[in-house]
């Protein structure tokens, strides 16, 4: 076995994304055009050469099996290469689901007991960077290490939501505050650690806590065996609407740092795709395109600008899509009008139909803290009629037919169905 | 349905694609933005349920050979699925390259013993076309035909490069061929052969080894003249698109068929696969637009960057056009470069080419402009229409400022 065996945590729910997890987990929301979030965890595992990965799902995890597949996108298929994954399993006494990230890994301890390696990773499948693991894996030996945590300098107005690291002039940690109001340093752990596999096994089987920022690392921090791995690439959790939208428009900023092409990042391109391959994209005459992704698949007659969009999407005439994220195969319809919208998978705008377009200051009523900034987000399989007008702020349920709306839907607003 | 097996012609390399071909048999010439010319026989066959084919090749097949791969794109492999590469082999007696079509296949027919299918299907691997081949087998065993050859019309002026025929009316589909010409200098028949041929495979064996002893070995030419004397040989009528690529000027217009309002080729509709694989498709980024691009009528697919100007052209993978260059009318195939400042009319550019800053590469007029493999052009050339640059050329082979038409670069 290459390099460190690794667990990956994909459990998340994501909720903060609101709809785009209704159907999904968080690391299977589609990201970029055609990636998935949790391919950049899984390339930055095959580009480091690492060969076995065991991947903890728990919510709705069928999407990100069905992504994952053999692992052969990522390399990680043959006789000495494999992705496994692991569902949470009835315990001895009931239904055992995952009480935080150190009990997820525990309960799979059987995994981390027969790697062959010194070390294990464990990564979350949350996030969006790059980063070879190899040198992480060096910095940790060479420091020798019992635990070493990625960490990244954030906002200081962002440490609230991290664990944060004091670290002496060596890179050791001597203090760690877990998701401190007051927290005294910006230095955020990433939620990458290389643990050495007999010493996690050992932190793991003599507690029962449930969560390794909370409980095992200020554990191992008393021993002084901790070190800070300093990163200071593009990384986002695109945890939030708002975060999700500004990292896919990174995409089409060259000096924002997020580059999948020269990161190597792989994907499973025939997952839940239809059963060809998608044809190359259309521009036709009369089309406008600017400062967007464009995936395969793709025709565009009207005008896109500032967008992302995946494969199979159609623009058709005289429409107009601005700063937006259309997912797979969506059809905008004749002279509709699209501005600062996520749209997912599979919807339809009706022709002439506006979305994304009022008062940014009317933040929306049912979810204040998902869509305060201006970003209206249409769910999965929905079909907005024709010739109506849907505002900014507002939020579409997945699945909703043509005849759930209203001739207007107020910006601010949540359509249910209900 | 029959067991079927198809065979796939698909070595040959054609002197008239010149420097296109230099590398590679005609059958993996990129088409259409994406594939390959041999991905049309390759998924035909898989939406006609046909899960065993094998494929003959002889020229420079390394390109061949890493893209059909284990025939998994085309969902043939598993236990009884496969796409097998047929290369010649060294016999007990002579030289035992292939000395036609017919003579490739009787050289296989261990192969074909071996699949044991009772229905064998020869095609080409250079035709531009879609065609559900049960409905053919369905009209050739209806029939009870010894053999059933696809015939599409075409005009008369090209009729002297094919094989044409007269077609009984006996049924909308096709009927009975009364007449055939082996590429005639004059006729007024008007079916003209897609060499795709449906026999028994007990028959095809027996004609196949009758051949053998012979001097040409060609199905065209030999085979099915020989079975017209005292077999059923029926004619099946395609009326869909079938596009050929003999000639650059053929793929030029074929690859074109593409584009438009109302293409006359809609293959975004066709469902077709390809290698995802084979240079990395799948691995590239989706296509970027820059903010000053400017692009209609066009094809183009994932690690594109365009930030120029691109109208009815067709760019495959990779291909980037920085901005301030200009393509018009032409197609670049994969990863190859535009630079600022220069601007390609009616050029193809092979894979891997750099076009330098304030470069002219062929003009409005009719001839093309056709650089091959892995050249760099550099700055400031002009290559006008009708030049031929050969491949893998360095700056230092380009002793003028300016090439004009029938010029060869090399």
């Amino acid at each position: 076995m290459k390099g460190p065996a690794a667990i990956l945590l994909a459990g998340g729910v994501g909720s903060r994304l609101n709809i785009l997890v209704r159907h999904r987990a968080k690391p299977a929301v589609p990201f970029g055009g055609i990636y998935r979030i949790i391919d950049f965890t899984l390339s930055n595992i095959g580009n480091s050469e690492m060969t076995s990965v065991a991947v903890l799902t728990q919510y709705k995890p069928l999407s990100l099996m069905d992504h994952i597949g053999d692992g052969s996108s990522w390399d990680l298929s043959g006789r000495s290469r494999s992705v496994k994954i692991f569902p949470p399993k009835t315990g001895e006494e009931d239904w055992d689901w995952y009480r935080g990230t150190a009990d997820a890994v525990r309960q799979n301890i059987s995994f981390v007991m027969s790697a062959k390696s010194d070390e294990i990773m464990i990564l979350s499948g949350d996030h969006v960077y790059h980063m070879d693991y190899r040198r992480m894996v060096s910095f940790h030996r060479q420091k020798k290490a019992r635990v070493t945590i990625a960490t990244i300098p954030v906002p200081w107005e962002e440490t609230h939501q991290f664990g944060t690291a004091i670290t002496d002039g060596n890179s050791r940690i001597v203090q760690w505050e877990e998701k401190s109001p007051r927290a005294r340093s910006n230095l955020a752990s990433m939620g990458i650690y290389v643990f050495d596999r007999k010493y996690l096994i050992g932190l793991l089987t003599e507690s029962k806590e449930d969560d390794f920022g909370h409980h095992i690392i200020p554990r191992a921090l008393e021993e002084n065996v901790v070190y800070a791995y300093p990163f200071d690439g593009y990384w986002r959790d695109v945890g939030t609407v708002q975060a999700y939208w500004d990292a896919n428009m990174d995409l089409l900023d060259p000096s924002s740092g997020i580059d999948p092409g020269a990161w190597r990042t792989m994907t499973n391109i025939n997952a839940g795709g239809p059963p060809f391959d998608r044809p190359p994209v259309l521009v036709s005459s009369g089309a406008r395109v600017e400062r967007s992704i464009v995936s395969p698949g793709c025709t565009v007659e009207g005008h896109v600008e500032n967008c992302v969009l995946s494969p199979g999407v159609t623009v058709e005439r005289g429409a107009s899509v601005r700063d937006s994220i259309i997912m797979h195969d969506c059809r905008i319809g004749e002279g509709a009008r699209v501005e600062r919208s996520i749209i997912d998978k599979e919807v339809v705008v009706g022709a002439r139909t506006t979305v994304g377009i009022g008062d940014p200051k009317t933040i929306n009523r049912t979810h204040p803290e998902h869509l305060y900034s201006g970003l209206t987000v249409v769910g999965k399989r929905v079909v907005i009629p024709a010739g109506i007008s849907v505002g900014t702020n507002c939020i579409i349920d997945p699945m909703l037919g043509a005849e759930a709306f209203p001739r207007e839907v107020e910006s601010g607003m949540t359509v249910t169905g209900k | 349905m029959p067991q079927v097996l198809a065979m796939i012609l698909a070595g040959g390399r054609v002197g008239e694609l010149d420097v296109l071909t230099f590398y590679r048999p005609k059958s993996v010439l990129p088409y259409g933005g994406l594939y390959r010319v041999i991905d049309f026989p390759m998924s035909n066959p898989m939406h006609s349920d046909i899960e065993n084919v094998g494929i003959l090749s002889q020229y420079r097949p390394f390109e061949l050979i890493s893209h059909i791969a284990n025939g998994e794109p085309w969902d043939m492999t598993g236990r009884h699925r496969q796409a097998v590469i047929l290369p010649p082999f060294q016999g007990r007696g002579s030289s035992d390259w292939y000395k036609g079509t017919a003579d490739a296949v009787y050289q296989n027919t261990d192969f074909i013993r071996m699949c044991d299918p009772e229905i064998v299907v020869v095609l080409s691997g250079d035709h531009i076309y879609r065609m559900d081949y049960r409905r053919l087998i369905e009209f050739h065993l209806e029939k009870n035909a010894d053999l059933t050859v696809a015939f599409t019309k075409v005009a008369p002026e090209a009729s002297s490069r094919f094989g044409l025929a007269f077609i009984e009316d006996e049924d909308p589909r096709g009927g009975r061929v009364t007449q055939y010409r082996e590429k005639p200098r004059n006729s007024n028949l008007e079916w003209a052969s897609l060499t795709i041929y449906v026999f028994r495979t007990e028959l095809l064996i027996t004609v196949l080894e009758e051949n053998a002893a012979n001097s040409s070995h060609e199905f065209g030419k030999d085979i099915i003249p020989m079975l017209m004397e005292k077999h059923r040989v029926y004619g099946y009528r395609h009326s869909g698109y079938w596009g050929y690529t003999r000639t650059i000027e053929e793929y030029f217009r074929t690859s074109m068929d593409i584009l438009g309002e109302r293409p006359r080729l809609d293959i975004r509709s066709w469902q077709l696969r390809t290698n995802m694989a084979d240079r990395s498709i799948r691995d590239r980024p989706p296509p970027f637009i820059g903010p000053s691009a400017s692009i209609e009528d066009t094809f183009f697919h994932c690690g594109c960057t365009i930030k120029g100007r691109v109208a009815r052209s067709i760019l495959f993978p990779g291909v980037t056009v920085e901005e301030g260059a200009v393509v018009e009318d032409s197609i670049l195939f994969f990863d190859s470069t535009v630079l600022g400042g220069t601007e390609i009319r009616r050029a193809i550019a092979d894979t891997g080419c750099v076009m330098s800053e304030r470069c002219r590469i062929g003009d409005a007029g009719n001839d093309l402009a056709v650089i091959g493999m892995g050249t760099v052009i550099p700055e400031g050339v002009s290559i006008r229409g009708g030049v031929t640059v050969h491949p893998k050329l360095k700056a230092d082979a380009f002793s003028k400022k300016e090439y004009s038409r029938g010029e060869v670069v090399q």
